[in-house]
């Protein structure tokens, strides 16, 4: 297999470089979706659109899917830790003008920079880790859990560093881990022979089914962590750090879908249907909500999270056995996956927003109904009609914050209990109306989850080691 | 068997919890739809006190006109909010929706009698204090029968100005000043044609 350096280092030395190539892979493919729970800050500190703060993602994911396979390339033409070291560099370099930026165009100028030096990292790591590890499958198997570690915890991590200090810490806090991968890289400059095609082999063919899946599932993804992240910091009026840890359910059921479902060595065809299903089942569940309470969406994550676990790292795994050069088809599955980002944030992006503008109409009407039928004096609801109108024209186009309202309107000390319990029932009405709006996306969702099928059934079954 | 376990196993985890889900209303989380203006919606005991009773008839008011004019009732407050003017067809229909809320009212035996009124209206009226005095030494049975309650009303609502009232909504001090301007010419109308039948 040409994997000398693993056998001419340490163990410890082995470890280290390992671990600083998978934390280097997990903070790439985290970078995806790492800024979702700070978009709402990113939002409000840059006074944008919706529509404009999801190009944070897109660009990132975009560039991401059009660079994977080309970086491959050079990481198979030339040497993949020279590769990945460049990777780094770029990478960081990108990642302090995120940190800094002045504006949200820097900020998405950035990412695009960050997404090309990270798609360097990711490719060149698949060759150094199995070149670290010494063992194919296990170095093929480190950097696919990576990237779903990375994947999965991204969002949660970004929440609690926002919430703890700002959006900007999420990447402040990148640039010194993956710098980690810099020496790691180099201690493996010129050690890595991978297998490459000869004058009379060409290239193998990218894995179609697979990659097709991992793009519909991953479009299927960004549902779950992005509009979910959406609905309960801007739906919900949760904090960022709230909804960090409300979310942590994902990761937490991918990680343990491993060990839950490996056992029972179902093959990858059966782990990608059994994935399919529980992913488009989640986003059903999350479309599917009984009411506005963090509670009910544990169920759908952990459905989701099993789904991620199983189907994800399965197709990677297929869609690179026995295919070289491997650097090539991990590029594959990387542009498959992040088009599928985008693919999904193209879709979803339009119709949740559009839906949360027709959500208006009801909202305004079940306001207008609870504030007439209050048991309070005609004066009173004047007061308050007149203060709540002016927040719901104050924020067209979002879920407003009526508290404002309720604290502008002085009512006797009688009345206050009727007042409490109106402001109670105009937050379930926002809730109920933010909640019905993401309805059609999460169902959408689990469509493009459901279509996933096709390609998984279509795929062989070979078990895995 | 290994094969399809796994696929099973997800069906069922996913079929448990979308249960669960849909039995406990996922299915009707949405925001509360408006009433049907059409359907008589139920009134509360009305105590014998101007603002309840006119909350009332205005309420009542609002659902016969949304019907007239084919819309819900919040649509209509909505609406109203937003242009405080009236075109000449909604004007018509509050004007008929607030005649009918009296009528189901008065059907319905919930209207107090003016003498139970009169002191609270009178309070709050600026007429000189010799003239309060004259009026409060009227019994009760001359007073109600010289003023019974609905035909009153009636009279009150024709000669509302509503887009007067519209454009005073967030001034209580203007709107109060229009409404009594509007029952006592009202009244006075009524004694004159009770005098001269």
């Amino acid at each position: 297999m040409g994997h000398e350096a693993a056998g001419r280092r340490t163990p410890g030395l082995q470890q280290a470089t390992v671990v600083a190539l998978s934390l280097g892979v997990a903070v790439v493919l985290g970078d995806a979706g790492v800024v979702t729970l700070a978009l709402p800050e990113i939002l409000r500190d840059f006074g944008a659109q919706v529509w404009g703060v999801a190009w944070v993602l897109i660009s990132f994911n975009l560039v991401l899917a059009l660079v994977a396979v080309p970086a491959a390339r050079l990481c198979v033409r030339g040497d993949p830790a020279v590769a990945t070291a460049s990777g780094v560099l770029a990478f960081a370099a990108a990642t302090t003008v995120c940190a800094v930026a002045s504006s949200l165009g820097v900020l998405i100028a950035a990412r695009a920079a960050q997404a090309a030096g990270g798609a360097l990292v990711i490719v060149g790591s698949l060759e150094l880790l199995v070149s670290a590890t010494g063992v194919e499958r296990a170095g093929v198997r480190r950097w696919a859990t990576a990237g779903v570690a990375g994947a999965a915890l991204g969002p949660v991590i970004g929440g609690l560093l926002t919430a703890a200090f700002s959006w900007r810490a999420i990447f402040v806090v990148q640039i010194p881990v993956v710098l980690l991968a810099l020496p790691a890289a180099i201690a493996l400059r010129g050690r890595v022979k991978s297998r490459r095609p000869t004058l009379e082999t060409s290239p193998d063919r990218p894995h179609l089914l697979a990659n097709l899946a991992l793009a519909l599932l991953s479009a299927a993804l960004t549902a779950a962590l992005f509009l979910l992240v959406l609905l309960l910091v801007d739906g919900w009026s949760r904090s960022p750090a709230v909804a960090a840890l409300a979310v942590t359910a994902v990761p937490a059921a991918a990680l343990a879908a491993g060990p839950v479902f490996r056992s029972v060595r179902a093959g990858t065809r059966s782990e990608a249907i059994a994935g399919s299903v529980l992913i488009a089942g989640g986003l059903t569940g999350l479309a599917l909500l009984p009411r506005a309470d963090l509670i009910w969406t544990i169920a759908p994550q952990v459905l989701i999270g099993l789904g991620l676990g199983l189907s994800v790292d399965s197709l990677t795994a297929a869609a690179l056995r026995d295919r070289i050069p491997r650097a090539l088809h991990g590029g594959w599955t990387i542009a498959a996956r992040h088009a599928g980002v985008v693919v999904g944030l193209a879709i979803l992006t339009p119709i949740f927003t559009a839906d949360l503008r027709h959500a208006q109409t009801p909202a305004e009407e079940a306001i207008a109904s609870l504030v007439l039928d209050a048991p309070l004096p005609a004066s009173t609801k004047l007061d308050l009609a007149e203060q709540l109108g002016r927040r719901l024209s104050a924020e067209q186009g979002r879920v407003p914050d009526l508290r404002p309202a309720f604290t502008a309107v002085r009512v006797p000390a009688a009345q206050a209990p009727a007042v409490a319990a109106l402001q109670r029932g105009l937050d379930d009405q926002l809730k109920r109306a933010a909640t019905r709006a993401f309805r059609t996306s999460f169902l959408v969702a689990a469509g493009l989850a459901l279509l996933a099928l096709g390609p998984a059934l279509a795929l062989r079954d070979r078990y895995r080691s | 068997m290994k094969r399809l376990g796994l696929p099973l196993i997800a069906v069922v985890l996913v079929a448990a919890v979308l249960a669960v889900q849909v039995a406990a209303g996922g299915a009707h989380y949405v925001p509360l739809r408006p009433a049907n203006p059409c359907s008589p919606r139920p009134v509360p005991p009305i105590p014998a006190q101007l603002e309840p009773l006119a909350e009332q008839i205005v309420l009542l008011g609002l659902d016969s006109a949304a019907c007239r004019l084919g819309i819900s009732r919040e649509r209509l407050v909505l609406a109203l909010a937003e242009t405080h003017t009236l075109d000449p067809r909604q004007s018509a229909a509050l004007k008929a929706g607030l005649a009918d809320a009296v009528d189901r009212l008065d059907r319905e035996g919930r209207l107090p009698k003016v003498s139970q009124l009169l002191p609270q209206a009178l309070a709050q009226t600026h007429l000189p204090g010799i003239v309060k005095t004259i009026v409060e030494a009227i019994p009760d049975p001359v007073v109600d029968n010289l003023l019974p309650t609905a035909p009153l009303l009636r009279r009150t609502v024709d000669a509302l100005d509503i887009n007067r009232l519209l454009r005073e909504l967030g001034d209580p001090g203007q709107l109060n000043s229009a409404l009594q301007s509007a029952i006592l010419q009202a009244a006075l109308h009524q004694i004159l044609d009770s005098l001269h039948p």
